[in-house]
């Protein structure tokens, strides 16, 4: 194994703890203002949603450990079955205002803080009573306690009661047996269960969505506030906007979100989705720049082979939009898609056809980056072979050129790195609360691995971002805070990993697969700070009763993650000390002695 | 003389190139009909002979075209031609072209409503003339108020058209009403576009509107329009429709009788849905190929014609019992009178509802559009609740309507955008399972053909869903497939979200208690320790190896090893092989096996992962499906958890053909996939690519992260400084919180100060 190159930026490091004057320049509005920070970094840990466990088919839910998942069904409007958020109206029946304001204030006042804990302690307690006695006297209690009408917060508790009755009930098995009885099976949608409880009754033949409804009307509304926030966050960081952006469209999410990603890219490029007489989205109109306020982005889309399967119509729309904006006449300062066609054509010699490509995917009947295979089987020896990989899987053009003549995966390596060159910023959507950044090696193959594209053409680390559409306000963070955030979550988190280890072997497998996936990121963007290694080390390594569990429940998992561990001290991921390492190699040795042994 | 016809669909074009060839033998006119199918896109080529023919139509036809992007195209066309055409017949388009429509003196919109009100208020003699101007007007008016706000509905034109052309003959063939009463006739032709009635609309467009010296010599005779029933049972074998189920089996049994074949019964009579236009224009090889191939299975089959708008009507009509279609909730009740509400959207229907008798025990729609609403809308709420009444398999099939089977073979997508999303994307939402392509248009033919080895596949699937059906459980064999990614012994049971040893061990419980025959380890971890021991050790494998697989019976059994050959290099190659033969890793429990499926075999092969195409699955992952449909002779195979390889295998998008991996893996096996219910989209996959029916299971409990440890510690500080007062301890606790903070390296917010 060779070590990677090194790295072209630099990890956040740790400071200050040398520097016991540095708080003793500060005066105490600005101490308050940064333990309101603080406070809110803390909550936001504290109050995401993860999973506990794993499921098991057939078997119901507990019906008691629900409350949270309840409260987060309850954190959101849902127009479609008449339900308002709880907290909102909690906050109203207090008179303290809408709750989305009171949140956002609560990081500067810590007297709209405490407003803010007592509207979600009162919101949380309302859903104990409610599980405790029922719908009727929940929104008895919430009346007298927060003054909101029975009528307004009815709809909220019936909607959770029916949730939590569903989840008691599990038709699975039953669904299983007659499916191969040869009987009709229900369809449903597939969501995450906070998103769409009509996921329940699970046990149903799970849908796709109508791509020509993609993107839809709200799906459309929803992404305007998110790509105002994401480029004022990429100004107010680097002093400008993006030349252009890298995105990652799966389906996955756009099915969820009926075209949100979809909706982000029509956004940055300044156009609005146009149906026809059929109801179908197949055109775009441009928004005047007086009203868009600000220049047209340039997106690259890289999408997934599910993605182009499933959203073909989807894929001629964006192309079509791209094509759209490139020709209108416009300052080059005002419209990057413009600008950097014309640049293309200009030094690369090409058509108008070539340089506008920037819907890429796999060659057709493919699927996946494969960085991810490289990555998990340590296949590589310098940073070049995956961003090559990712680009040779993914530099297939679709759309419809100017001939109109359908493009079914043109082979377009050229045109591809050409746009990636002048990128500045990758993006992908989360939208799941069981689906995150070191769950699955997907999102490292992808949005890991544009990164690792756009660096290698573009010679510099792009800024790397995820909108987290997981909160009530969709917010964007960075790579960097958000895999720190899924470690402190996730992997490093007892609540967490006791839960997985409640399943035996499956549950070591899922936290050597935390560990694998986090090594991913090291792997194609560097986003992972030492302090993340340094903790699963001592957690899962030499806490030698966790160790113990460990290798007793499944010892080749175990071996895994030690080995992982030890890869990424070996390709400069991770810097500690030689001791540790040692000790590592020890362990690793003992492990290999034991499944030998037991074999 | 020209006319040119732009349509939607695939049934207008054998018609009307007959009627081209017959016009031409009686008239001799010279007459060339040239035809565009505006399904789909159409690419410049094309658009430079549409441009060609409209400038030398003298009478043009547009007809069922909805789609933005050809409507937006042609639109400007027949304005730059618009002095050369004195004739425009537009018929169930979208607005902007119902208002093309020029004939004579007739113009859509709203002139029309109001010329049309005017005719029906003026003095007449006799009843029947003034009911038919009447009627005309209000039919007139109607169209007029169509073409300005939406296309109108089929089914409701339908209703007319029976007396329609009895009612016309009473209005005068001059005045204000002749042009309409001349769309009328024609339309009442279309409506029932038999190869007869096609010719006749192309005559009487001729007659009346191609005012050539030639035409008028010609004495052309329009026969009246003839007419069919609207809803009937087909079968290619019967000399004409059935109207009722009771006539379509007196047939059917006297025919099997003679031919020694079996008598209807419902346990092995497959629906069929079929569209009308294909049976009335006789463009029905396809439906008679795909009926054919059912039928040498030893299958029944009951083709009904569909009504295109709403499914139900027909199978309630022919599918069910009649005494079963009174009660008075039951959705089909419904669909005989009004249409079925929306429901409230949490749907808390734990079971459906079974009373329905049905006469079928499979459903396959060939209308390739959804159950209940056609074309341009669906609703699914309507659908799932009649088909969960009914409670047989609906599966909807796919005939290449819009795209040639030329350009299929062709494709690495299969299906084009527009049928993909048209015709898989929405009768999916219905609950519809296995999307093939059945035929289509051939470059070579101007009506669907089938495609033969496509109607075998869907026949024999549905041959091995009918013995899942009747067979006793306890002969019924299945294989349940785990994966293990990436492949070691700590991996096996991969899947999102779900723990799958005690999955498949709460499985194989419930199997037992249904009657299959499974013999059930004691535990789920007894399970495991079997699979992951037995004797994996002996042959180097993650697993137990249920079976060695020597490279003569792999070639044996497996049809594609020198295709695989060309790809991995002669078998048994280097995965899940041991001294030269094939590992098949599982368990075998009675009449259940319990696999592991191979990977992709990308492991310790750099090479193969840097290919941007890959063309083969490996031998591995060959002989275990080999192994599942030829050694142990499964009746289904049930995948359990999120995700697998095989589904993912080169090979079309969707509409797959033989040549396509998934396709020929999965090949004539039942497919049940137990899938996460948070993955809509690569279940889709699996629906689409491998036939998988979904069963989808719940993601796992969730709860608020919460704090632990240090970040505990760090808040009850934070706690502590936001309760006190005291400037002092504030102070000294501020350096504590930031120390903790940058130990738990929190943003603290020390840079750039």
């Amino acid at each position: 194994m060779k070590r990677a190159e090194p790295r072209s930026h630099t990890k956040r490091s740790t400071r200050h703890l040398n520097d016991p004057a540095h708080n003793l320049q500060i005066d105490s509005a600005e101490r308050d203002r940064r333990v309101l920070d603080l406070y809110e970094q803390l909550l936001e840990i504290e109050q995401r949603l993860i999973p506990t466990g794993l499921h098991v088919f057939g078997r119901a839910a507990g019906a008691d450990d629900c409350a949270d998942l309840l409260y987060m069904i309850a954190s959101f409007d849902r127009p479609e079955a008449g339900v308002r958020a709880l907290p909102d109206l909690v906050a109203e029946g207090l008179s303290l205002g809408s709750y989305e304001v009171l949140s956002a204030e609560s990081r500067q006042s810590d007297a709209r803080l405490r407003a803010r804990e007592y509207v979600e302690m009162l919101a949380r307690e309302a859903i104990t009573r409610l599980l405790r006695d029922g719908a009727d006297e929940a929104a008895a209690w919430l009346e007298q306690a927060a003054h909101v009408e029975r009528a307004e917060s009815r709809p909220v508790f019936v909607l959770l009661e029916r949730v939590r009755t569903q989840l008691r009930r599990n038709q699975e098995l039953d669904q299983f047996v007659r499916a191969l009885r040869g009987e009709y099976i229900e369809p449903g949608p597939g969501a995450d269960l906070v998103q769409n409880p009509s996921v329940l009754p699970t046990g149903r033949n799970t849908h796709a969505v109508n791509p020509y409804n993609v993107p839809s009307d709200s799906a459309y509304r929803r992404a305007e506030p998110l790509v105002k926030q994401l480029l004022a966050r990429h100004h107010a960081e680097h002093g400008r906007f993006p030349a252009a952006m890298a995105l990652v469209l799966w389906g996955l999410d756009n099915i969820k979100t009926q075209g949100e990603g979809v909706a982000q890219a029509l956004w940055l490029l300044g156009v609005r989705p146009v149906r026809d007489r059929m109801n179908r989205v197949t055109d775009v109109e441009p928004i005047p720049l007086e009203q868009l306020q600000r220049p047209r982005i340039d997106v690259v889309l890289t999408v997934s082979g599910i993605f182009r399967d499933l959203f073909g119509a989807t894929m001629n729309l964006l192309d079509r939009a791209v094509r759209a904006v490139a020709q209108l006449n416009e300052p080059p300062e005002l419209n990057y898609v413009r600008r950097n066609i014309s640049a293309q054509m200009t030094e690369a010699r090409c058509t108008f056809d070539e340089a506008a490509l920037r819907v890429f995917s796999n060659a057709p009947g493919n699927y996946g980056t494969n960085v991810n295979f490289m990555v998990l089987d340590s296949q590589w020896e310098h940073d070049g072979a995956l961003a090559d990989l990712f680009i040779t899987r993914k530099c297939f053009a679709y759309g419809r050129g100017r001939d109109g003549v359908t493009l079914e995966g043109r082979e377009a390596r050229a045109s591809l790195g050409r746009a990636l060159a002048v990128v500045e910023a990758t993006y992908q959507n989360i939208d799941s609360f069981e689906i995150g950044i070191t769950d699955v090696d997907h999102y490292f193959e992808y949005l890991g691995g544009i990164s690792k594209a756009v660096e290698q053409r573009a010679q510099t680390r792009p800024a790397i971002y995820l909108s987290d559409a997981l909160a009530r306000e969709a917010k964007v963070r960075t790579l960097d805070e958000t895999i720190r955030l899924e470690t402190r979550t996730k992997t490093l988190n007892p609540k967490w990993y006791e839960g997985m280890l409640r399943h035996g072997f499956r549950g070591v497998a899922e936290i050597e697969s935390h560990v694998t996936n986090t090594f991913g990121w090291s792997a194609t963007t560097g986003a992972v700070d030492d302090w993340v290694y340094d903790e699963v080390a001592r957690t899962f390594v030499f806490d030698e009763a966790m160790l113990e569990r460990l290798s007793q429940l499944n010892p080749h998992s175990a071996r895994t993650l030690v080995g992982r561990l030890l890869e990424a001290e070996g390709r400069g991921f991770w810097t500690t000390d030689e001791s540790l390492i040692a000790r590592l190699r020890e362990i690793l040795n003992e492990l290999e002695d034991q499944i030998e042994g037991v074999a | 003389m020209n006319i040119t016809v732009f349509y939607v669909g695939s049934s207008l074009l054998a018609p009307l190139k007959q009627a081209e060839r017959e016009i031409e033998q009686r008239y001799a006119l010279g007459l060339r009909v040239t035809a565009y199918n505006f399904g789909a896109a159409l690419d410049e080529r094309a658009w430079m002979d549409v441009e060609r023919d409209l400038a030398a139509a003298e009478i043009v036809f547009i007809i069922h075209v909805t789609d933005g992007e050809n409507a937006a195209r042609l639109l400007p066309l027949l304005a730059r031609y618009e002095t050369r055409q004195r004739t425009v017949v537009v018929f169930n388009c979208m607005p902007e072209l119902m208002r093309r429509t020029r004939m004579g003196r007739l113009r859509f919109g709203r002139e029309l409503a109001h010329e049309a009100e005017q005719a029906t208020n003026e003095k007449t003699n006799g009843a029947h003339a003034s009911r038919a101007r009447r009627l005309v007007g209000r039919i007139g008016a109607w169209m007029g108020e169509s073409a300005r706000r939406g296309a109108g509905n089929h089914a409701q034109y339908l209703r007319y058209v029976e007396r329609m052309p009895a009612l016309l003959r009473f209005v005068p063939s001059a005045g204000r009403l002749r042009d309409l009463k001349h769309y009328l006739y024609l339309f009442c032709y279309f409506l029932q576009p038999t190869p007869a009635n096609i010719r006749a609309m192309l005559l009487y467009a001729l007659k009346h509107y191609a005012a050539e010296e030639k035409i008028t010599r010609a004495r052309i005779e329009c026969a009246p329009p003839e007419t069919m029933p609207i809803v009937g049972i087909y079968h290619p074998d019967a000399p004409a429709l059935f109207q009722s189920f009771a006539a379509y089996r007196k047939w059917h049994d006297r025919r099997a009788r003679a031919q020694s074949l079996d008598a209807l019964a419902p346990e092995r009579t497959i629906g069929l849905l079929l569209l009308r236009p294909q049976i009335v224009s006789g463009a029905r090889a396809a439906y008679d190929g795909l009926i054919r191939a059912i039928e040498a299975e030893g299958l029944n089959v009951l083709p009904a014609i569909s009504t295109f708008m709403d499914n139900r009507e027909a199978c309630a009509q022919f599918f069910i019992e009649e005494d079963q279609r009174s009660g008075r909730k039951s959705g089909a009740s419904k669909a005989m009178g009004e249409a079925g509400n929306a429901r409230e959207s949490f749907n808390d229907d734990a079971l459906p509802k079974r009373q329905m008798k049905a006469r079928v025990s499979q459903v396959v729609s060939l209308t390739g559009f959804s159950f209940v609403g056609g074309p341009a809308m669906n609703d699914s709420t309507a659908a799932v609740e009649f088909l969960s009444e009914l409670n047989v398999p609906f599966r909807s099939a796919v005939s290449l309507d819009v795209q040639t089977i030329e350009a299929w073979r062709e494709s690495w997508t299969g299906l084009n955008p527009v049928q993909a999303g048209m015709q898989i994307a929405i009768p999916e939402i219905d609950g519809a399972t296995e999307p093939f392509v059945y035929g289509g248009m051939s470059e070579q033919t101007t009506a669907p053909v089938p495609l033969v080895d496509r109607c075998r596949r869907i026949a024999r699937r549905l041959k091995r869903w009918h013995r899942l059906q009747t067979a006793p459980r306890a002969d019924l064999r299945l294989a349940l497939v785990a994966f293990c990614f990436p492949p070691n012994k700590g991996n096996i049971g991969t899947a999102a979200d779900l723990d799958v040893f005690p999955s498949i061990y709460a499985a194989l419980e419930r199997l037992r208690a249904e009657g299959y025959t499974v013999e059930l380890p004691a535990s789920a971890d007894e399970l495991r320790a079997r699979l992951l021991g037995g004797n994996s050790d002996q042959f180097a494998a993650t697993t137990h190896v249920a079976h060695r697989m020597t490279v003569d019976e792999y070639r044996r059994l497996c049809p594609y090893v020198s295709e695989i050959e060309a790809e991995w290099g002669a078998a048994p190659g280097a995965i899940n092989s041991f001294g030269g033969t094939l590992l098949i890793q599982g368990l075998q429990l009675g009449n259940v096996f319990v696999g592991v499926q191979p990977t992709f075999g990308y492991e310790g092969d750099p090479m193969r992962l840097l290919m941007a195409r890959s063309g083969a699955p490996h031998h591995g992952f060959a002989a275990l499906y080999t192994f599942i449909k030829k050694v142990f002779c499964v009746d289904a195979v049930v995948h359990v958890g999120t995700h697998g390889a095989l589904e993912f295998m080169p090979g079309k998008q969707v509409g797959l053909s033989a040549q396509c991996w998934p396709d020929r893996l999965i090949g004539e096996l039942p497919h049940v996939y137990l899938y996460s219910v948070n993955n809509p989209s690569e279940g889709t996959i699996a629906r689409r690519r491998s036939y998988a029916e979904l069963i989808s299971y719940l993601t796992p409990p969730v709860a608020d992260a919460g704090l632990y440890r240090d970040l505990a510690a760090l808040k009850e500080l934070l706690l502590a400084y936001r309760q006190t007062t005291d400037e002092r301890e504030r102070a000294l606790l501020y350096e504590s919180i930031i120390a903790q903070g940058d130990a738990l390296h929190l943003d603290t917010g020390q840079v750039g100060i």
